[in-house]
């Protein structure tokens, strides 16, 4: 099978100047994690390898505000909206 | 009305005192102490540490639950070589001793706690040698403890096709720890970790680790140095672990916390902010470490898993894939389970029969087949059910479907207070809710776990099934509708929407009185997606259908003696009043054989105790248009729901037949003394419909519950609130009818 047939490309986002939410990203747009908003969400992601320096990529958001699948350097992680939304992310 | 659910409130608080601890706090076996030299499986969720316990201890293995906590606690005995065995303990996975889920904080409370029963001597800590960059914080953590360690590399075999290899040597100089590199699939390289371990047991002493991690801030070494100055005999890292997390930890006592809380308020420590720090130091330590030593020739994206995740996550497909799949688990748990359910039911029959004939007839022989007998087929019979649904279930999550199926329902479900994860058992409830609720121990959060088991039985299952056939007639006459469908087809599917809306419209209102301080969380790790083992998909069938018989199975086979007696026994005078008088009518009508026994046994059952509970509670149901006939009838449901129509047979004394149309027919002649008109008019059968909707009659179900949450209160809370609704939506329906 062709590997890159029906698969969208990722594009690399180099125009995020300032911080923004990970959440106001489209899918398939590579960024950068710089920060998090949220103490307890923070020390829950840092504990899955999920830190600042790590790059992240939506592959999907769910339809009707529902919850958004992430790929996370190598590793696929689904967050909740408020949990995804405490993640700042610049361009690479 | 507020019923807070957090479970640390009822562990029991052990009077311990941390000071009273071994003086050697290096967690290595102390000479002869007498009990088996402890294993700890520790590592992350997905990283392949239960397919080792598996593939260590096969059937030698044990699962019950942590003291106080319904996380679940897996033992087991792995042979080394003849004669030498170790105890292994599969700890639930975990991202780092910090925690923040129940689980995570067991796993802390024993490998904090030397005392603990299950306190490892050593541990193997294992690791996905394709996400290892992620998987090595919680072993830097332990590093710090002093556990003799092994490291165990999983899923080798992928990561040779994959392309990645790791150079051993190097790891072990870098992390000073020993490393096996081991496939669960192949079996490579457990014979070189069953050696390993020999030689750990021999001399752990040689196992222990130097800490990659020695960086506390001036901070920490106070903190450190004020918690060491009272409790002399703690290490470094614990001692920090002990001030952060001390609230969590049922091993410290009272006067304790006061210490550690009054050393937190006078340093001005943000515990939160140094885990923070922690975490981030240790990820920058051990990041260099692993890319010095893997080598990978694999492109970065796993086009693989991405590809299949474009259908299977889709925004439209997701959800359609999802119902096709569990469109097929409940045509299994449905249809393909009653196959050997029918077997099980004859070869219980035949028992029963050759028991009656063998035995002299009596009260013994009747309690041996009428109360035991029963109530061990009334085990057996879901046998089936349980192990086809865990068969299915853990395909899937061995493959790696079933977080996903969370990710897609999470927002729906989150509105009713449930998490993705209820779903399956929701679905798997309208087949059956035993496997159902024992299917909610995969969602980690105790108030959505909760939530979730105490709704499932009031999805129509399908014990209810002969119930609705009998007394739907009664309701609904037969026509057509649309000119293609019947009503009573429409009836019926309209009864299994009301369960599904009941469940959820429960499930709300218990969302808003149970309260837990324990936060709601997503997050969730979707795994690459493999081909299943069939060893840890056998196993889990194993495990589930083990606990229902044994554990469940007492409680139901007790409940089943009990009503057995009830309908068996009477106060003597009135019994032999019974048995006289269908004597008498029996002479007096020149009844057959058959029929004079029916009639014995529909009079004995009158006069029995259960005959008169029913008339008893005749008052308390007569608002619900319910005679005492349907009063014994409700209480022998209790058994299972499908007893309805047996025991109404005998009551109709048409003998003990399960053909649901000899007894609608009967039910049909059926007239009140007083006024000649029918007993079942559409109030009265409308009011019992939704009745064996809403009500908990089914003990093998509460007896599950109590299993899954560890304690009485909870199926009793169920079976209160449940009948609440089942009486007062009869009673509804009743007054508006009659």
């Amino acid at each position: 099978m062709n590997s890159h047939s029906n698969i969208r490309t990722t594009r690399v986002a180099k125009a995020i100047k300032a911080p923004k939410s990970l959440t106001e990203l489209k899918e398939r747009v590579l960024c950068q994690i710089i920060r998090f908003t949220d103490d307890e969400i923070s020390c829950r992601l840092m504990a899955m390898g999920v830190l600042p320096g790590t790059k992240a990529e939506i592959l999907r958001k769910a339809p009707l505000n529902g919850g958004f699948y992430i790929k996370f350097d190598n590793q696929r992680v689904a967050l909740r909206k408020d949990e995804a939304a405490s993640i700042m992310v610049v361009g690479i | 009305m507020e019923i807070n659910i957090d479970q640390k409130k009822t562990t029991p608080t052990t009077e311990q005192s941390v000071t009273s601890q071994p003086a050697l706090d290096n967690n290595i076996a102390i000479s002869g102490k007498d009990h088996p030299f402890i294993v700890g499986l520790v590592g992350n969720p997905n990283s392949g540490k239960s397919s080792l316990f598996n593939q260590l201890t096969g059937l030698r293995q044990h699962v019950g639950n942590f003291p106080g906590v319904t996380v679940e606690k897996k033992v087991g005995a792995a042979t080394l070589s003849k004669g030498d065995s170790i105890t292994l303990i599969d700890f639930p996975g975990t991202y780092s001793l910090h925690p923040t889920t129940q689980d995570e904080r067991v796993v802390l409370n024993v490998i904090a706690n030397p005392n603990d029963e299950y306190h490892p001597d050593a541990i193997v800590y294992v690791a996905d040698v394709m996400h290892l960059e992620k998987h090595l914080l919680l072993f830097t953590q332990l590093q710090n403890l002093g556990f003799p360690m092994v490291l165990a590399l999983t899923m080798n075999d992928v990561a040779d096709r994959k392309g990645l290899s790791i150079n051993k040597e190097i790891l072990e100089k870098q992390l000073g720890c020993t490393v096996v590199k081991i496939s669960n699939r192949t079996g490579e390289g457990i014979v070189a970790l069953k050696v390993l371990l020999a030689a750990v047991k021999q001399n752990p002493q040689s196992f222990l680790t130097k800490p990659v991690y020695k960086h506390f801030s001036s901070l920490e070494k106070k903190l450190i140095k004020n918690v060491q100055q009272h409790f002399p005999t703690q290490s470094d890292y614990r001692s920090l672990l002990l001030i952060n997390h001390f609230e969590h930890l049922p091993f410290i006592g009272d006067a304790q916390k006061l210490y550690f809380q009054k050393i937190i308020d006078d340093a001005e420590y943000i515990p939160i902010r140094g885990r923070i720090k922690e975490t981030m130091q240790r990820f920058d330590i051990f990041t260099p470490i692993i890319h010095k030593s893997i080598q990978t020739t694999a492109s970065e994206r796993n086009t693989f898993t991405d590809r299949i995740d474009r259908l299977v996550m889709h925004a439209v497909f997701g959800p359609i894939i999802f119902f096709l799949l569990m469109m097929l688990v409940f045509q299994a748990i449905f249809t393909w389970s009653s196959i050997p359910m029918d077997w099980i039911e004859m070869g219980m029959g035949s028992l029963n029969e050759a028991i009656k004939t063998t035995l002299p007839s009596g009260w013994f022989t009747d309690l041996l087949t009428d109360g035991i007998l029963a109530g061990l087929g009334g085990v057996l019979v879901f046998i089936p059910q349980i192990a086809i649904l865990f068969f299915l279930i853990s395909i899937l999550e061995e493959v790696g479907y079933m977080a996903r199926a969370v990710f897609m329902f999470d927002k729906l479900m989150q509105r009713f207070g449930l998490n993705g994860r209820s779903i399956v058992a929701l679905i798997s409830g309208g087949a059956c809710a035993i496997p159902a609720v024992m299917s909610t121990r995969t969602i980690s959060n105790w108030k959505e776990r909760l939530i979730t088991i105490m709704v499932t039985p009031l999805i129509s299952c399908s014990a209810r099934i002969p119930v609705y056939i009998v007394l739907i007639g009664f309701v609904v006459p037969s026509f057509t509708v649309l000119g293609i469908f019947d009503s009573q087809a429409l009836a019926f599917m309209g009864l299994y929407l009301l369960g599904i809306v009941s469940a959820l419209g429960a499930a709300f209102v218990f969302n808003k009185i149970l309260k837990t301080n324990e936060r709601s969380f997503l997050m969730i790790q979707l795994p690459d997606y493999k081909t299943p083992e069939f060893r840890n998909v056998g196993l889990n069938v194993y495990e589930k259908v083990k606990a229902f018989t044994l554990e469940a199975g007492k409680i139901i086979v007790v409940i089943s003696m009990i009503l057995w007696g009830l309908a068996s026994f009477g106060p003597s005078n009135s019994m032999q009043q019974a048995r006289q008088e269908a004597q008498r009518i029996a002479n007096e009508q020149q009844l057959s054989e058959a029929e004079a026994d029916n009639l014995l046994a529909s009079k004995t059952l009158e006069a029995s105790f259960a005959g008169h509970f029913g008339k008893f509670i005749e008052p308390v149901i007569r608002p619900l248009g319910f005679d005492w006939k349907i009063g014994i009838a409700l209480i022998t449901s209790f058994a299972a729901r499908e007893v309805f129509v047996g025991t109404m047979a005998t009551i109709y004394s048409i003998g003990s037949t399960d053909d649901e149309y000899a007894i609608k027919e009967r039910m049909a002649k059926e007239v009140h003394p007083i006024t000649g008109k029918p007993i079942y008019n559409m109030a009265t059968s409308l009011s019992l419909l939704l009745f064996y909707v809403f009500a908990m009659q089914c003990m093998s179900t509460l007896a599950v519950v109590k299993r899954e949450t560890n304690s009485w209160k909870w199926p009793l809370i169920q079976f209160s609130f449940m009948s609440v609704l089942a009486y007062l939506s009869s009673l509804l329906a009743y007054q508006l009818l009659a």
